[in-house]
Order: C-alpha cells, then sequence, then structure tokens
C-alpha cells in the first residue's frame, strides 16, 4: 500500500511548518479597525492562507512546469519574525499540558480505564489532540533559527488604514529598517524581499472615496501591481452569526458571547480570500519561481561541474584553519552556502523535492567539512524529510534523521530544542511506517532534562508502545509511569495520576506487587493532594495487605493511608478492606438447639462423638426415629425444619480468623457480626415487615448493612457482642463474636464488620464467598444452601442448664482420686426434669452418691474398726449406662444443683473427658422439649508411681506366696508416701517380711526413687481334698498392710467403700487378662498420699488420695501342680550301712481341671548339676506372673536364699562322687482333682555323710480335658513336665 | 556487577526477584524486569531472528538501558531468567555459564517436594546458591 508521503500526517505537518513566511507590518489603525470583529490583522487573514486547491503552475530549474494544489502561507507579524524567547515557549507548553489537565478532569473520578479503551483512542488520536498541540509547540520554539531558511519571510505585506494620515509616509516608516526582524538587519537573510502594500478600509467609517484616491496614490509610488486595497467591515451595525465561522479554530481562547467577524460579511471574506489568493499566486509563487531560477544559474555557475568541486574542495581546506566558531554568523546571506540553502528551501517549498535534495547534498559535504554542525545537521533534518516525501530510500531518510539527531544532540544545549524537533519528525516519519517501536525509543531519547517535556514525550512513547503490534504492554505500563514521575516533578499532579492510572490497566492481575503497590500509593497519594480523599482511599486500600514489602514501607502506607481517611473527616466504610485478612474457611458457627455446650472446647468437639455418647440418653433419636420425625413435622412447619434453631435470648457464637499479613501491628476494634431479624409476626409467619429490605440484591450489601446497624440499635431486635483487639505482627487470632436474638424471628447472620484503627470501617460479607459449605455444627442436613446455614429459626425462650465441675484440675498424677462437684445452674423461670447424665470415661469419672456431698473425703474411706463389711458393691455396673439422677430432682431458680462425681486418673497421659446431661422442659411446651448440656474437660494426667507386683510360690509351704512389690517414683518433683497395701482377691491374707520403719526409713518414696518390699501372701482357703467345694466369695474380701509406721495416726482405707470398689471395678475391666475367672488371681491396691502441696497452678490442691490398681496378679506358675518335698533338713548317722532317709512330697493341683501326676526319679549324678540348673530358671521366670515387668532394680534376690538352713558351697564338690539313690518306687503315678492335694512318700539312700541335693526327679503332668473345662486358655498348656528343684538334705556323721 | 537476578514464571508472574545492591532500588529493579519480560515475548514470539537458534535457551541481550544491561534466559518450561547487571563489557560465554548454573539451581530448588510449582521460591538454599553465583559471575569475568 502505497500512501501519498504528502497526505500522511507527517506530510501535513510538513506542508504546515514549511511553508513561506510572510512578514505582516501594520499601523495601530488598521488593528483597530480588525479588533472591532475581536480578531486582530493578522487573525483576520490567517484562515484564508492555506489553499487546498490553488491550481498553480509552478516552473522551477527545470524546463517542466508542475501544478501546485495545496500551498499555504505563514503570516508573522514583523516582531515575532525572530527566535522565540526559550522561557516564554516553556510557559507556553506548560499553558498547553496544564490545559489539557484540566480538561481531564472528569475523567479522573471515573474508573481506570481499561488497555483496550486506551488502545482504541490512541489509534484514532484522541487523546494526542492536546499531543499534537504540544509537539506544534516544541517545533515552533525553534523557528526562525538563522541556520535554515524556510523560516526566513519570502514576503512582507505591509498595511495601512485608510484612516491613517499619509498612508504612503507610513508604508515607509513601516519598513523602517529599525523595526525589523534582526534575521534581515544581521545579514543572515537578503534584507530585500517581496513587498505588497494593502489599504484597509473600514466601511463603517464611511463611503470608499478617499481610500480608492489613496490608492491610486499608492499604486503611482509603489508600483500598481503590489498595491491593493480591503474593504472590510461591510456590515452595517448589524452582528453577524457565521454558521462555520473560520476563525474559530485559530482563536480557540475567544470567549463565546464574543462573535468573531461580527462586523464581516459575505463580501468582505471572499474579498480577504481573493486579496490572499492574489497574493499567494500571483505575487509569492513567482517570486519564489524568479529566486529559485536565479539563485539556480549562481549555484551552477560557483558549484556544478568538476572544477567548481575541486576547487571547491581546494578551498574547503584551505579554510580549515580559520574556522573555529560552528555556530557562528560565517555565513551570510550572500554566501554560497546560505544560497544553496535558500534555494533548496525554496525548492523545498515550492515542491520540487528532486531540486531541494540535490542542493541540501551539496551542502551537506561543506557544512560538514566547515564543521558547522548546527547547519549540517539542519540540512541532513532536510534531507531525511525530502527523502521521505519523495518516498524513496527509506532508510537513507532514516539515517540522515538520525544522524541530524545526534549531531544536534552533541551541539548540548544550544541544539536540544533542534535536536527536539528532529525527533519529532522522525519519529512521525516512523509512525507513518508503523514502526511505532522505534518511535518509542525515539520519544525516550527526546526526553531531555526539562520534566515536562520529556513526560509528555514519555506518555506518548507509551502509547507508541501500546501500538505495536504485538502490543508490548509491560513498556507501555513502565513508560506511563516513568511519565507520571516526570510529571508529578513538575506538578502536573493530574497528568500524573491519568498516567498512573492507565499503568494499572497493565499491572492489573499480575501478581507484581511491588510495582502494583507504588502505582496504587502514589495514585492515592496523589489524589489526597488533590483534596479528592474518596478516591484516594480507594486506591491506597489496594496497598495495605503489603506483606511482601518491607517493614518501613508497610507503615508508611498504613500511616498514610489513615491520614487520609482522617483527612476525609468521616469514618470510612469500605467492602473489601484487606486489613486484616479473613480467613473465610475458618468460619466457624456454635448455636445451641437441643445441643448446649458448657464450653467452646465442648462445642468444636466432633459431633459424631457427642452423638455415640448421648445416644442412650436422648429419647427415641435413632431407634424410633419415625416417631420423632412426627412429632416434629406436627409441632413445626417444614420450613423450620429445615433451618437451624437457636434460641432467644442465647447466644449464637461465631468464630473467624483474622490474620494479620504485615509486620507492623495493627488494632482492631468494634468487631461484631452483621446480622438481620426478621420478627416473627402473631400469624406465625416471618415476613419482612421489620427489615423492609430483602437480601436479593448483593450490590446493595453496603447500603444494607449500614441500615441493618441501625435497626439494631433501635429497637435491639438482637444484641451483638463487640471486640476488640490487637493484632501483632504476622499474627493471627481467631474472634469469637456472638450475637443474641432477642425476640422470636428468623435471624440472618450477614457478615462481619470491625474498624481498623479507629478509622475504616471493613465489612466482610460471609454470602458472598462463602462457596464451601464448611459450618461446622449444626450441618443436620447435608443438603442446606450456605445461606441457610447462617439462617436461624428464632424460637422463644426456654430454659438452659449451666453446668460446671469443681474443682476440676488441669494436671494430676496417675491414681489421684478425687471429689468432684457438678454444679448445675438454671437461671430460667422454669424448671427442668428428668435429668441423666453420661460419663465418656467411667474410668477416669465415676458418679457418686447424693451422700458424698456431706462426708470428708478420704476420711470417709477410712475402715471403722468394728463395722467389717459395710461397703457394698454399689453400683457397679452402673459404669457403662445412664445415670438417671433421682426422680425428683428439679432445678429451677437461682439455687445450684449439686452432685458429687469422683475423679481417679487412671493412666498417664492425655485424656478428654465428654459429660452429656440430658433434661426436659418442665412447664414449657416448645419445639424443643428436650436438651442435653455438654461438658468437655481436657485433663492431663501424669505418671507417678510405677508399681508391679511378682508373685512367687513360696518354697516352705504350699499356698504361700512370696510378693514382691517393686515400686518406683517417676516424678521429677513429688515425694509420695505410701500407705497401705491392700489384696482384694479370694481371701488371702498378706502381710509385711518386714517392719515399715525398715523399708521406708525416711516413710515417703522421693522422686525418681525405686524400692522394692516383700510380703507374704497366705491363702486362706483349707487344703481341701478334691471333693471339698470351694466355699463362693460374693463380695471380695481384702486384706490390707499399712505401709505407715503404727501409731501415725492415720487408719487403713477401705478398700470396698464406694468410690475405691467402683474404680477397682474399672480397673479389672481395663486390665482384663486371660485368667478371667482363673480364682488364683489377686488384685493388689496400693494407695499412696502426695507429700507436699504441689504450687503449680494448673494441679489442685483438695484433698486426695492415689490409688494404684494392679489386677489379675496370677499367683500359679506354668504348670497346673506344685509340690513341697518335706523330710528331715539335718541327720545325723552312724553309717556302718547305708542310711535311709524317708520324704514326704505333697503335690496340689491348682488348677481348675484333674490332673494326672506322674513323678519319676533317677539317679544319675551327672544330671544333678544340670538339673539344677533349669530349675532356677523356671523359677525365675515363672510364665504367668500377671502385673509383673521387670522394674530395673537390682535382680539378683532370689528365693531360694530366704531357704533356712542350706549350706552353700559345699555340696557341688561332692557331686562326682555317687552319693546316693532314690530307694522307693522310681515312678508314681497319683490323679489329682481340682483343687486338691495327695501325698506321695519318698525314700533316699545315702551312703556317705554330705549335703545332698535332691532335685533328680521330675514330675510329669497331664491335664484331663474330661472335666468340661474344655476352653483352657491358650498359652496354657494341656501337659508338661517340672523339673525338681533343689531340696538339700545334710548327713552327719554321728559319733 | 550483577544488580539484579529473577526468576519469572510461565505467566509472567515473578517467582523470585534478588537485587544485589545496598540502594533502594527494588522499585526499579521490579520495572526493569517486568519489562524485558515484553522482550522475551518479542523474541520468543518471533522466531524469524532466531533461524539456527531456535532451541537455544539463552536470549542474549534483552535491551540496554541507560546503566545496566539485561540477558534473558529460557528455559523449556517456558521460566524466564533475567540477568540485570552494570557491567558494561560482558563476554557471552560468561552469561552463559552464568545461567546454566543457575538454571541448575533453580531446577533443584523446585524439586523440592515442598516447593509449590508457580509460587514463589522462598528456600533460603536457593537464595544462598543464587548468590554465590552472582559472586562468582564477577570473579569469572575479571579472571
Amino acid at each position: 500500500m502505497t500512501v501519498d508521503p504528502a497526505n500522511t500526517s507527517l506530510g501535513r505537518m510538513l506542508l504546515e511548518e514549511i511553508s513561506p513566511v510572510v512578514m505582516v507590518l501594520s499601523t495601530p489603525l488598521v488593528e483597530e479597525d480588525c479588533l472591532k470583529n475581536g480578531l486582530s490583522f493578522l487573525q483576520m487573514l490567517n484562515p484564508f492562507s492555506s489553499f487546498n486547491n490553488i491550481d498553480v503552475p509552478v516552473r522551477t530549474a527545470s524546463d517542466q512546469p508542475y501544478r501546485l494544489q495545496k500551498f499555504k502561507l505563514r503570516l508573522y507579524y514583523a516582531s515575532d519574525v525572530k527566535q522565540p524567547n526559550l522561557e516564554v515557549g516553556k510557559k507556553k507548553l506548560k499553558e498547553i499540558v496544564t490545559e489539557a489537565g484540566e480538561k481531564d478532569l472528569s475523567e479522573l473520578c471515573s474508573d481506570a480505564p481499561q488497555i483496550s479503551n486506551a488502545l482504541v483512542s490512541s489509534e484514532s488520536g484522541n487523546p494526542s489532540s492536546w499531543f499534537q498541540c504540544f509537539n506544534k509547540q516544541l517545533v515552533h520554539m525553534v523557528s526562525f533559527s538563522d541556520h535554515e531558511a524556510f523560516d526566513h519571510p519570502v514576503a512582507c505585506l505591509l498595511v495601512a488604514s485608510s484612516k491613517d494620515e499619509q498612508p504612503i509616509n507610513r508604508f515607509v516608516d513601516l519598513f523602517n529598517t529599525n523595526k525589523l526582524p534582526s534575521l534581515l538587519n544581521d545579514g543572515a537573510m537578503d534584507p530585500k524581499i517581496l513587498k505588497h502594500y494593502l489599504l484597509v478600509h473600514d466601511n463603517q467609517d464611511g463611503p470608499l472615496d478617499r481610500a480608492t484616491k489613496l490608492l491610486a496614490e499608492m499604486r503611482s509610488t509603489f508600483g500598481s501591481s503590489d498595491c491593493q486595497l480591503l474593504c472590510i467591515n461591510s456590515s452595517q451595525n448589524v452582528q453577524l452569526k457565521h454558521q462555520e465561522n473560520p476563525w474559530a479554530p485559530y482563536k480557540s481562547d475567544a470567549s463565546p458571547s464574543q462573535h468573531l467577524g461580527c462586523f464581516l460579511n459575505v463580501d468582505d471574506i471572499s474579498e480577504i480570500k481573493d486579496l490572499m489568493q492574489d497574493l499567494s499566486s500571483k505575487h509569492i509563487i513567482p517570486y519564489m519561481e524568479q529566486k529559485i531560477r536565479v539563485l539556480n544559474q549562481q549555484v551552477s555557475a560557483t558549484r556544478k561541474g568538476f572544477r567548481n568541486q575541486i576547487k571547491n574542495l581546494w578551498w574547503r581546506k584551505g579554510k580549515e584553519d580559520v574556522v573555529d566558531s560552528p555556530t557562528g554568523s560565517m555565513y551570510t546571506f550572500s554566501s554560497i552556502e546560505s544560497q544553496i540553502r535558500v534555494l533548496g528551501d525554496c525548492a523545498f517549498m515550492l515542491r520540487d523535492y528532486e531540486l531541494a535534495l540535490s542542493n541540501y547534498r551539496l551542502i551537506s559535504t561543506d557544512y560538514k567539512l566547515d564543521k558547522a554542525w548546527k547547519r549540517y545537521a539542519g540540512v541532513q533534518e532536510m534531507i531525511g524529510l525530502t527523502y521521505f516525501l519523495l518516498d524513496q530510500s527509506r532508510k537513507e531518510a532514516e539515517y540522515c534523521l538520525e544522524n541530524a539527531f545526534n549531531t544536534y544532540s552533541k551541539l548540548g544545549s544550544s541544539g536540544q530544542q533542534n535536536a527536539t524537533r528532529c525527533g519529532l519528525w522522525w519519529i512521525e516519519m516512523l509512525k507513518t511506517r508503523d514502526q511505532y517501536k522505534e518511535a518509542a525509543t525515539v520519544y525516550f531519547r527526546v526526553c531531555g532534562e526539562d520534566p515536562l517535556p520529556s513526560a509528555v514525550m514519555l506518555e506518548q512513547a507509551s502509547y507508541c508502545y501500546l501500538l505495536t503490534k504485538p502490543s508490548m504492554l509491560r513498556k507501555y505500563g513502565f513508560h506511563l509511569v516513568l511519565a507520571g514521575d516526570h510529571y508529578k516533578k513538575c506538578d502536573q499532579i493530574k497528568h500524573a495520576i491519568r498516567t498512573y492510572r492507565s499503568a494499572i490497566s497493565v499491572l492489573k492481575g499480575t501478581t507484581w506487587n511491588h510495582i502494583k503497590d507504588h502505582v496504587h500509593f502514589h495514585i492515592g497519594q496523589w489524589y489526597a493532594s488533590l483534596e479528592m480523599y474518596d478516591v484516594a482511599v480507594k486506591h491506597m486500600l489496594e496497598v495495605l495487605a503489603c506483606s511482601h514489602q518491607s517493614k518501613t514501607t508497610q507503615e508508611f502506607f498504613l500511616r498514610d493511608f489513615l491520614q487520609i481517611v482522617q483527612k476525609t473527616g468521616k469514618t470510612f466504610e469500605v467492602m473489601k478492606l484487606q486489613l486484616p485478612v479473613i480467613n473465610i474457611s475458618s468460619l466457624k458457627i456454635i448455636f445451641e438447639d437441643n445441643r448446649t455446650y458448657a464450653s467452646p472446647s465442648a462445642a468444636s468437639t466432633r459431633e459424631s462423638l457427642w452423638r455415640s455418647l448421648e445416644e442412650e440418653m436422648i429419647p427415641s433419636f435413632s431407634t424410633a426415629r419415625t416417631n420423632w420425625l412426627e412429632l416434629q413435622s406436627k409441632l413445626i412447619p417444614k420450613k423450620y425444619r429445615e433451618s437451624n434453631v437457636c434460641v432467644a435470648g442465647e447466644a449464637v457464637k461465631v468464630g473467624i480468623e483474622f490474620k494479620n499479613p504485615l509486620q507492623i501491628a495493627i488494632s482492631i476494634s468494634g468487631v461484631s457480626l452483621i446480622c438481620q431479624l426478621w420478627q416473627k409476626t402473631d400469624e406465625g409467619t416471618p415476613d419482612g415487615n421489620k427489615s423492609s429490605e430483602e437480601n436479593d440484591n448483593d450490590d446493595n450489601c453496603e447500603k444494607l448493612t449500614t441500615n441493618i446497624r441501625d435497626i439494631s440499635s433501635d429497637d435491639s431486635l438482637f444484641i451483638l457482642s463487640e471486640v476488640d483487639c490487637s493484632l501483632g505482627a504476622g499474627e493471627t487470632i481467631t474472634v469469637q463474636l456472638t450475637v443474641t436474638p432477642r425476640v422470636e424471628g428468623t435471624l440472618q447472620i450477614v457478615g462481619v464488620r470491625w474498624k481498623l484503627s479507629g478509622s475504616v470501617v471493613g465489612f466482610h460479607n460471609f454470602q458472598s464467598i462463602y462457596v464451601k459449605k464448611n459450618v461446622v455444627k449444626g450441618s443436620r442436613k447435608a443438603k442446606l444452601s450456605p445461606n441457610d446455614n447462617l439462617k436461624f429459626m428464632v424460637i422463644k425462650s426456654i430454659p438452659r442448664l449451666h453446668g460446671s465441675i469443681q474443682p476440676l484440675p488441669e494436671k494430676v498424677y496417675a491414681g489421684t482420686l478425687q471429689q468432684l462437684v457438678l454444679e448445675l445452674r438454671n437461671q430460667s423461670e422454669y424448671p427442668v426434669k428428668n435429668l441423666k447424665m453420661k460419663v465418656s470415661h467411667s474410668r477416669f469419672l465415676n458418679i457418686g452418691n447424693r451422700e458424698n456431698l456431706t462426708t470428708q473425703f478420704p476420711a470417709c474411706l477410712e475402715k471403722e474398726r468394728d463395722s467389717g463389711q459395710s461397703g457394698a458393691l454399689a453400683n457397679s455396673d452402673m459404669s457403662h449406662d445412664v445415670f438417671l439422677f433421682p426422680e425428683d430432682t428439679l432445678i429451677q431458680g437461682k439455687m445450684p444443683f449439686l452432685w458429687p462425681l469422683w475423679l481417679r486418673a487412671a493412666v498417664p497421659g492425655y485424656i478428654s473427658l465428654y459429660i452429656s446431661i440430658y433434661y426436659e422442659m418442665g412447664d414449657i411446651s416448645s419445639v424443643i422439649r428436650y436438651r442435653t448440656l455438654r461438658l468437655h474437660y481436657n485433663l492431663q494426667v501424669l505418671p507417678s508411681l510405677d508399681v508391679s507386683f511378682q508373685i512367687s510360690p513360696s518354697p516352705l509351704r504350699l499356698q504361700q506366696f512370696l510378693v514382691r512389690m517393686d515400686v518406683v517414683n517417676r516424678t521429677s518433683t513429688e515425694s509420695f508416701q505410701l500407705h497401705q497395701l491392700s489384696s482384694v482377691g479370694n481371701q488371702w491374707e498378706i502381710s509385711l517380711l518386714q517392719p515399715p520403719d525398715s523399708i521406708f526409713p525416711l516413710h515417703s518414696l522421693k522422686a525418681g526413687q525405686g524400692l522394692s518390699c516383700f510380703f507374704m501372701l497366705k491363702s486362706c482357703r483349707k487344703l481341701s481334698n478334691s471333693e471339698d467345694t470351694i466355699s463362693s466369695i460374693s463380695t471380695p474380701l481384702a486384706s490390707d498392710v499399712r505401709l505407715v509406721p503404727q501409731g501415725s495416726g492415720d487408719s487403713v482405707y477401705d478398700i470396698t467403700r464406694s468410690p475405691l470398689v467402683d474404680f477397682h471395678h474399672c480397673e479389672r475391666l481395663q486390665q482384663e487378662s486371660s485368667q478371667q475367672g482363673d480364682l488364683n488371681v489377686i488384685d493388689f491396691i496400693l494407695i499412696s498420699r502426695m507429700l507436699k502441696i504441689n504450687a503449680d497452678p494448673g494441679f489442685c490442691n483438695a484433698p486426695h488420695l492415689i490409688s494404684h490398681h494392679s489386677c489379675h496378679c496370677s499367683v500359679a506358675s506354668a504348670a497346673p501342680i506344685s509340690w513341697l518335698v518335706e523330710g528331715p533338713g539335718t541327720l545325723h548317722h552312724n553309717f556302718s550301712s547305708f542310711c535311709e532317709v524317708k520324704l514326704k512330697m505333697t503335690i496340689y493341683n491348682s488348677s481348675g481341671a484333674t490332673t494326672f501326676v506322674r513323678m519319676k526319679t533317677f539317679d544319675s549324678a551327672g544330671n544333678v548339676g544340670r538339673l539344677t540348673g533349669v530349675n532356677a530358671i523356671q523359677s525365675a521366670t515363672p510364665g504367668n506372673q500377671a502385673g509383673w515387668h521387670d522394674v530395673s532394680l537390682v535382680n539378683d534376690i532370689k528365693v531360694a536364699s530366704n531357704v533356712p538352713g542350706t549350706q552353700l558351697g559345699k555340696p557341688l564338690s561332692l557331686e562326682s562322687v555317687c552319693p546316693f539313690i532314690w530307694s522307693g518306687p522310681s515312678s508314681t503315678n497319683v490323679q489329682l482333682e481340682p483343687k486338691s492335694s495327695v501325698e506321695i512318700p519318698l525314700q533316699v539312700c545315702v551312703f556317705s555323710p554330705g549335703t545332698y541335693d535332691l532335685s533328680n526327679y521330675v514330675l510329669n503332668w497331664n491335664l484331663s480335658p474330661s472335666n468340661g473345662r474344655g476352653n483352657h486358655e491358650e498359652g496354657r498348656q494341656a501337659s508338661g513336665t517340672c523339673q525338681g528343684y533343689p531340696y538339700y538334705i545334710t548327713l552327719l556323721q554321728s559319733a | 556487577m550483577i544488580v539484579c537476578v529473577a526468576v519469572v514464571g510461565h505467566q509472567n508472574n515473578p517467582l523470585y526477584i534478588q537485587s544485589f545492591t545496598e540502594a533502594d532500588d527494588a522499585l526499579k529493579l521490579h520495572h526493569i524486569v517486568h519489562c524485558s519480560l515484553d522482550v522475551v515475548d518479542e523474541r520468543v514470539n518471533n522466531p524469524k531472528k532466531s533461524g539456527p537458534t531456535l532451541n537455544e535457551t539463552f536470549l542474549g541481550l534483552l535491551y540496554p538501558t541507560e546503566n545496566y544491561k539485561v540477558y534473558g534466559y529460557l528455559t523449556n518450561t517456558k521460566v524466564k531468567f533475567i540477568l540485570v547487571t552494570t557491567d558494561l563489557d560482558v563476554r557471552d560465554a560468561d552469561v552463559r555459564n552464568f545461567f546454566r548454573r543457575f538454571h541448575a539451581a533453580y531446577v533443584d530448588a523446585v524439586s523440592n517436594p515442598f516447593h509449590v510449582p508457580d509460587k514463589k521460591i522462598t528456600s533460603r538454599t536457593f537464595a544462598e546458591r543464587v548468590s554465590n553465583i552472582v559472586k562468582s559471575f564477577g570473579l569469572s569475568s575479571a579472571g
């Protein structure tokens, strides 16, 4: 696509800017006449000085004529024909920019522009209208320079009025050299120029007579062709309104009331037109033609041709040394260089570009050689433009312009303006060729020191980046920001805002937060400086949550923001306040319908946990669901059933997380919920008569919320809680908010509001963001829409129990037994009844009796010496069931209802205790018939004593056992006093082997201390024969051993009393082992006390006991049988023959089944040592000793060492000889009924004196499966072999 | 001296920007990096210039500003690395070498299972490694 270069914007611009200049000299009277029309003389002519179709034939140097169509004359008063003052020019520039800024003011308040809009408008050239003005002004700032000729006037228009006296003289005076511009005077241009004389006649002043006379005079003086008469103001006293006022575009600052050219009628206008046409076509153009021809001839004569070129080069060379001022006026108008330049410019203006180009090129080298850089640059500039207009050699054109630009730039400040102009030409050329990116870089280069032009250039550069295909948006944004900064520097705030705002569109949706913050913050600041605080705040809001910025920046941002808000003088209400950040997923709503909670922790417990706990308590919840549903549906309409229910007067709690993203602390105050309540009317249907606005329109939220707040403050349909808090750096807190409805109706929680730093109110609407459904409580119906989760049906007030357990410690030591009190209060006037309670961990918490309230603990547990077995196994079965309070229990009024509870910290660890209390409404009919109170307590149980028992059969007696108790204090600080050890089980009797004083010299167990003590355990049952029945044990019989020295005043605690026995029952169930039902088990209860009072606040200092329960300690060894060898220990014999010793073995069957036992003896002496070893192992590792584990004590105490009369060391040396033989039957078979014993006689023959170990026998046993006890517990063998254990006999030689 | 290095995600979101100057010019460097993305885009979308180096990750000098030179590098996952330096005389090989090491560090950083793709790189190890690479860049070019 080829576009005529002259029709491009640059072409048009050149046509306008590089065209013949006509210097106008007028008398004051002429001006006076013209001013009647509100115009100066020049302005009057101006609209008619450009011609679109002048159609003048032109013949320049070549003989080929061509026709000019478009033509323009530039008219200037002689006083203006000079280099414009730089300061004035700058001022003008500023005016243009400021004016443009004012125009844009209206847009400033609107929304930020979109990129697409910017693209469209910049393509259509719309926003750049004032840019063109600005650019033109920049270009004009370097007009009438002496280094280029196209601004030099080609003609002079001398104007006098017919009223002037002696107009001829006036004409002569006008062209007085003193007043003429310096260009003509100082020799830069030829002072001989075309003169045209014009006589102006004002028709209002009278008839033409005088004027025509004067004209004739003039013609005779100046020549007939050069004089003309112009009549104006022909419209007599009638003000004309021109439909299309031709002057309007030229005089923009005219006030609208003034009608430009109001006295100029159509005749006048056509006369002016004719005048200008004549001037152009008949005088100026021919004059220029003439000039071109003359100059061309001169140039040809001196410079064209080979000879001249050689001469020129030679001449230049010699001249080189002389030149030292490159800009100096060494070239007068008569110098050949100037003439070539004039020739070029004239040819350019008459559009003989070929001629112009050849001359420019000619002169270019000369200037270069002369180092007249400014002139050189000027010529290069023109070469570039000529190339452009010729539409050839684009590269060359660009090169020339760049060259010119660079050369101008190198000149320093003097060339700066020219460089700018040249740059603008260049840019226009690039733009014409769609090289926007290159144009942008040129714009960037044009920027000088001066901030204002730089700003405008940068902004234009940014639009160029936008127009680049594809758009370079980031550079667009960047240059806009740069431009904004420059605008700011020269106080063009409005422009700065405009550019920054455009930059936002680029950054929107990206994560370049540093840049974004910078842009928003500055816009905010600038708006504030313009006192447009509302918009300022809007932008400042964007930078508030700047967690990525440094701490100082954050402080700075926040401080500025608050300052601006303060300046607005009102509390700002913002929908999207980002500070603090609200974690919407943390939204947690707790409301109480028939479930009520004693503490927040109870509310946050999983619903299913409560559900399973309450399952048995709540009437027909799961079992007869249909009934319940029917009942419910009768009571409440379906609509109600689907929404959550809350009770008037009871708070709905909302927990929400606030997060401070900043590194500085912020304070928020007045955090409260935004709610709506539709009061229920008498018909029972909630309608919106209280709050008339429905919640349909989300857009209207802000208005709505303010409205609601008013409602709440007015007639208090509900009460809101307000929370003030301070968020530290990076802190996250959960704020608990409540709303308490006061009347029946429908309550809707809309959102949350808060006040930041006391000045900005932020709102957060729950619904709008509420995508995920995560209301924690009350999500009974999964199909509820999110909105419904925030909607509650408020029913009328019903009783609600408040409960707590006193004094429940946070930390206890394991085993601590303590009395607690459950306290229930009912604050409403209606009573509640049918109380039930359930506890999640009955091992830890036991429900007491009413009497316990009055008794003293632990004194109540002390055994009364006379009463014997007083306590019954009271409610051991209750532990897993629902506890029913006595039926007469009514809770009403102010009196708290108390009920005792027992706490025993069973095992170390963290325990959550859940207690649920069910109650029914008394005399009140309501949708809710019953409610549950849920209590939740956390308990930390610390390890206290580690107790283990080891029971081994006594080798001395059947039915007697040695009990070894190992106790270790596992605490780090506490001391314990061991009080008593009680055995619970099948009639056992327990006694200490040593007095307590010798075991506990300190009477206590210090922290970390461990000790062992030994007890003798005796079965109280008679050794019965197999047919004896076992006495049934209905109540566990206890036998107690005091571990404190006698006389310390404490009596023995009765372990059969209520809490102890109940907890023991639980422990038994808990520690259940394989020996259940086995009669050979024993339970131990060790009761101890903590010595000093703990100062740790977590502990409770209430009176307590510490009980340790060790259940199911088996007395039985691996084999079901036990035996005892009895005989004389020491014998005297003369050993004349062998000595015969009679022994007796008693075998006892401890199992519940019939057992067959075969006893075998063998005499092999070599086996003795080995068998003994096996024996020792077996006795040291009793297989089924429940409750025993290694307590890492010194473990070298052997049961055998207690056997009296043993002399160790001696017999081992004797084993080599054959010491003795079994003389009885080598094998004996016996059948043993359960729990029976049998005696076998044994006989040994000994041949020499000494000590002998009679352990070389084995017992093979077989359990009979026929006895109905087929369910042998696993781990129990059906048969086995027992090695004999050592029995030492000492024979002495009698005298 | 290297003034700034940056990692920019494939959606032109900044993943890591670290400046190595004392002056408070973070914003300026952000702008420079941001703008250089335009040039990266241009380079990538106009393959005619690339010719034989079509699959080259190193993008070369993106644009010279008054005081800085900006170099670019594009990984095959369209993650961009930007290097801003004040050195006027930079050898191409040095820059290539730098980017190669930088790329390795980046790959190691994002291979961390706790790194969320397309989120800012917060790894301290990465930062340390980068600063080491940056330090050694000056040395190698000097030596």
